[in-house]
């Protein structure tokens, strides 16, 4: 082990300033690092900013035409998350509309219905959601789901008023029990805190990954190894961390930013203060650094060691289970879940910001991210050998 | 030369700069990890975690202040339905936060104390549902389930108090109007069949743009001024240049498409109602439209790696934009004509519904259109970058002879 010296230091700072001129001297940094990350904050955040989708243009194949189906289909577009844009004239046309995209889904009345309901022979309606658009197809079956209830009982309704009951001994003869739902923490089911918490992380992960590799194994095809452990005094540890301290700054940076802007500028909510957010930024992208180290250690050329980053880091985004949940994957992926950054750091938001649990309840997910940090010496051997002896192959 | 011989030579030096190009494909072990390796594991690796395609039994935990035995039935249908299992009953809300804190359970079905009380006076009662919100479809699982058995116990309960009629009409006092909800397609609303074929035709556009950017940056590379176009009679015109090249990836990209395409979605029994004419048709202006956009862009790319690190981290940003997952109409305007721009987001539409929902071209013609005028404008912008690159390393070329002649006298 090396042993700190002030030596070493000067030595640290040495590599750290001919990391910096190598940053600051390819434009390709300057996008990996800021741009990029910047750009999809912006993207992601501006595109999902009504946080629940509304208007969504759903169709109607009235072949009733009644006052009555006439009233069910206003009230259908009272509804926020839906707007009837179109009326077809029957089923073909109206899943012909749903296959073009023009709607997620329609209303079928067929003919008739008015006249059976007051006859008490119980007609049937019809609504057609297109679950191929799995969040559309949701929120509409929501909706739809809630009209149908309407339809149902706006004829017993009327009966019930006749009858002189009230609106709320009408309702509850029609409908005795209700559900009243709490969504914990995120009341207006805003699919932007429920997408972006992790998102923005998770675009900042996949770069860090690529840069750290991409920045140790480039120094084998410029040829300029030599030049690195000759600086560090031959040493990969100073080595390593003088190269890559500067861009933890700069990543950590591009971190609090995300934290502030969600957190502060957005008020996405964060019981838990900013503070184990911003803590678990560090952890998570120093993390993701010791990462990156470990994949160019195990493969030392650029090819594969940003091949291993890429697969590695657009498979974080599925394997994390902030969309699908890791709950209803093979066991298999759900162990292997606990080998990506993101799925530790996604659990701390979940505990934290959403829930405003103590930290004590995520220290299995914080012992994760610290783990990672020790992967790097199970290849630091290899990666010195790399550096000093490999010629870049392209 | 007459025109008759310049087209001649022209199709004569297509042809090489084809064979060229497929051999370097072949010969470039990173192209081939893009053309070859990622398209055909990358879509077996999703599947795989998608395999489960919903989230069954999602746990929940009862909080029962009623001790009824209506509340007991209620909580035994909801553990009954596939969606929901109950793992515990809890004293108080209290514990019942602990466990969701441990995240031993996702949610909590609540029954006041006054549940019964309330239904006997006729009045509404309240069955409460909290969720935790880390994944919606937890939420969305415990919302049906119990949604579902609540309709099921009031017509129980509308029935009950009719009191002494015949089924036929319990079933009329019950509901007057009965209506039912059809999924149109993805009848078992599964998560790998809405995104599974998303990231299927995402990959085509993303492995062809990273693939023409490293071998595009390894020509770069290799020149003496880091030009794209190397110095050669056979490379002079800009037309036989781009159709060459375009024509060699088209060769890899018919194979490829066919596999992400129509095999993968075979092996994993994902929906597939496509018409095999229908498909061809579609697929043939996206696969073009892809190899002219990658080309295009491709000019940028200086060293052979770089298109890595320039081009994976889009792969997210545009699986969005392509409107499967967050709905296309809630997109803002602005982003919606920057999604134009990208062939993803036409061929990620079109091919969902000619697949899951087994349209015909008639009804994809918007995109089919789209990508028809993708294809032609990009391969106008291809010819003019390499027209502009070949004029260029000529320039280069020239000045270096210049220089060479100027020392030697």
């Amino acid at each position: 082990m090396t042993v700190i010296t002030g030596d070493t230091l000067a030595r640290l700072f040495k590599v750290a300033r001919r990391e910096c001129r190598r940053l600051v001297s390819r434009p390709l940094y300057l996008f990996c690092m800021v741009i990029a990350p910047l750009f999809s904050y912006l993207l992601f955040t501006t595109m999902m900013d009504s946080g629940l989708p509304t208007d969504l243009p759903v169709g109607v194949v009235d072949q009733d035409n009644t006052s009555t189906t006439r009233m069910v289909i206003r009230n259908l577009d009272a509804f926020q998350q839906t707007r009837v844009v179109a009326h077809y004239p029957d089923f073909a046309a109206a899943r012909r509309a749903v296959q073009r995209g023009d709607i997620y889904g329609f209303f079928y009345i067929p003919g008739g219905t008015t006249a059976k309901a007051m006859g008490a022979k119980q007609p049937k309606v019809s609504f057609y959601t297109n679950n191929t658009y799995l969040i559309a197809g949701s929120l509409l079956f929501r909706d739809m789901k809630m009209m149908g209830e309407l339809a149902s009982g706006a004829v017993a309704r009327e009966t019930l008023y006749a009858k002189g009951y009230t609106e709320a001994q009408a309702m509850a003869a029609l409908q005795p029990i209700v559900i009243d739902t709490h969504p914990l923490n995120n009341p207006w089911l805003n699919y932007s805190v429920y997408l972006c918490n992790t998102l923005l992380p998770g675009v900042l992960m996949l770069l860090i990954f690529m840069v750290t590799a991409y920045s140790i194994a480039v120094e084998v095809k410029d040829g300029t190894a030599d030049d690195l452990l000759a600086k560090s005094g031959d040493s990969i540890y100073v080595a390593l961390a003088g190269k890559l301290l500067p861009q933890t700054l700069v990543f950590f940076l591009m971190a609090v930013f995300y934290n502030v802007y969600l957190y502060g500028y957005l008020h996405f909510p964060c019981n838990s203060g900013i503070g184990p957010m911003i803590l678990a930024s560090l952890l998570f992208v120093v993390a993701s650094q010791a990462m990156g180290i470990f994949m160019v250690g195990v493969f030392p050329t650029l090819r594969l060691s940003l091949s291993f980053a890429s697969l590695w880091g657009v498979i974080s985004f599925s394997i994390s289970g902030f969309t699908f949940p890791v709950m209803a994957m093979h066991p298999m992926f759900q162990a292997l879940s606990n080998c990506f950054p993101l799925r530790h750091y996604f659990l701390i938001y979940v505990d934290q910001a959403l829930n405003g649990y103590p930290m004590g309840y995520s220290w299995q997910s914080y012992l994760g991210l610290l783990l990672f940090m020790f992967l790097p010496f199970l290849v630091l051997r290899r990666l010195k050998h790399a550096l000093k002896t490999y010629i870049y192959i392209p | 030369m007459s025109f008759r011989g310049k087209v001649a030579q022209g199709i004569s030096d297509m042809f090489l700069v084809w064979r060229r190009e497929l051999r370097k494909v072949f010969h470039d072990q990173g192209v081939l990890i893009f053309f070859i390796l990622v398209p055909l594991v990358y879509p077996l690796l999703y599947a795989l975690i998608y395999n489960y395609e919903v989230a069954r039994e999602v746990p929940a935990v009862v909080v029962d202040d009623s001790g009824s035995s209506l509340s007991r039935q209620f909580a035994r249908m909801v553990d009954g339905t596939p969606d929901v299992r109950i793992v515990a009953r809890c004293a108080d809300m209290g514990e019942a936060r602990r466990m969701i804190g441990e995240g031993e359970a996702y949610g909590i079905i609540y029954f006041p104390s006054d549940f019964t009380d309330r239904l006997a006076r006729g009045e509404q009662s309240q069955v409460s549902l909290f969720c935790d919100m880390s994944g919606l479809l937890y939420y969305k699982a415990m919302l049906l389930s119990a949604t579902e058995v609540s309709l099921e116990l009031n017509a129980d309960i509308k029935v009950a108090r009719a009191g002494g009629t015949t089924a036929e009409q319990d079933a009329v006092s019950a509901m007057p109007i009965e209506y039912e909800e059809v999924a149109l397609f993805n009848p078992q609303n599964g998560f790998a069949s809405f995104l599974i074929p998303a990231v299927l035709v995402l990959v085509i556009q993303q492995t062809l743009l990273l693939g023409i950017g490293l071998s595009v940056g390894t020509d770069r590379e290799r020149n003496r001024f880091n030009d794209l176009v190397p110095i050669s009679r056979h490379y002079n015109g800009t037309l036989r240049l781009v159709m060459g090249k375009a024509f060699a990836y088209f060769l890899v990209y018919a194979v490829v498409g066919i596999y992400v395409l129509c095999v993968v979605p075979w092996i994993f029994d994902l929906p597939r109602l496509a018409e095999p004419a229908t498909f061809l048709a579609f697929m043939l202006p996206y696969v073009m439209a892809c190899i002219f956009f990658s080309m295009a862009l491709s000019v940028f790319v200086r060293n052979r790696e770089t298109s890595m690190l320039m081009f994976v981290f889009t792969s997210v940003p545009l699986l969005f934009l392509s409107g499967i997952s967050w709905p296309a109409t809630a997109i803002p305007a602005f982003w919606r004509g920057f999604s134009w721009l990208f062939p993803s987001t036409f061929g990620i539409k079109g091919y969902v519904a000619i697949n899951s929902m087994g349209a015909t071209l008639d009804e994809v013609a918007v995109y089919y259109v789209a990508l028809w005028v993708q294809a032609g404008v990009y391969f106008i912008l291809t010819c003019v970058v390499y027209r502009w690159e070949i004029v260029s390393s000529r320039r280069h070329a020239i000045a270096d002879y210049r220089r060479a002649r100027n020392q030697s006298a």
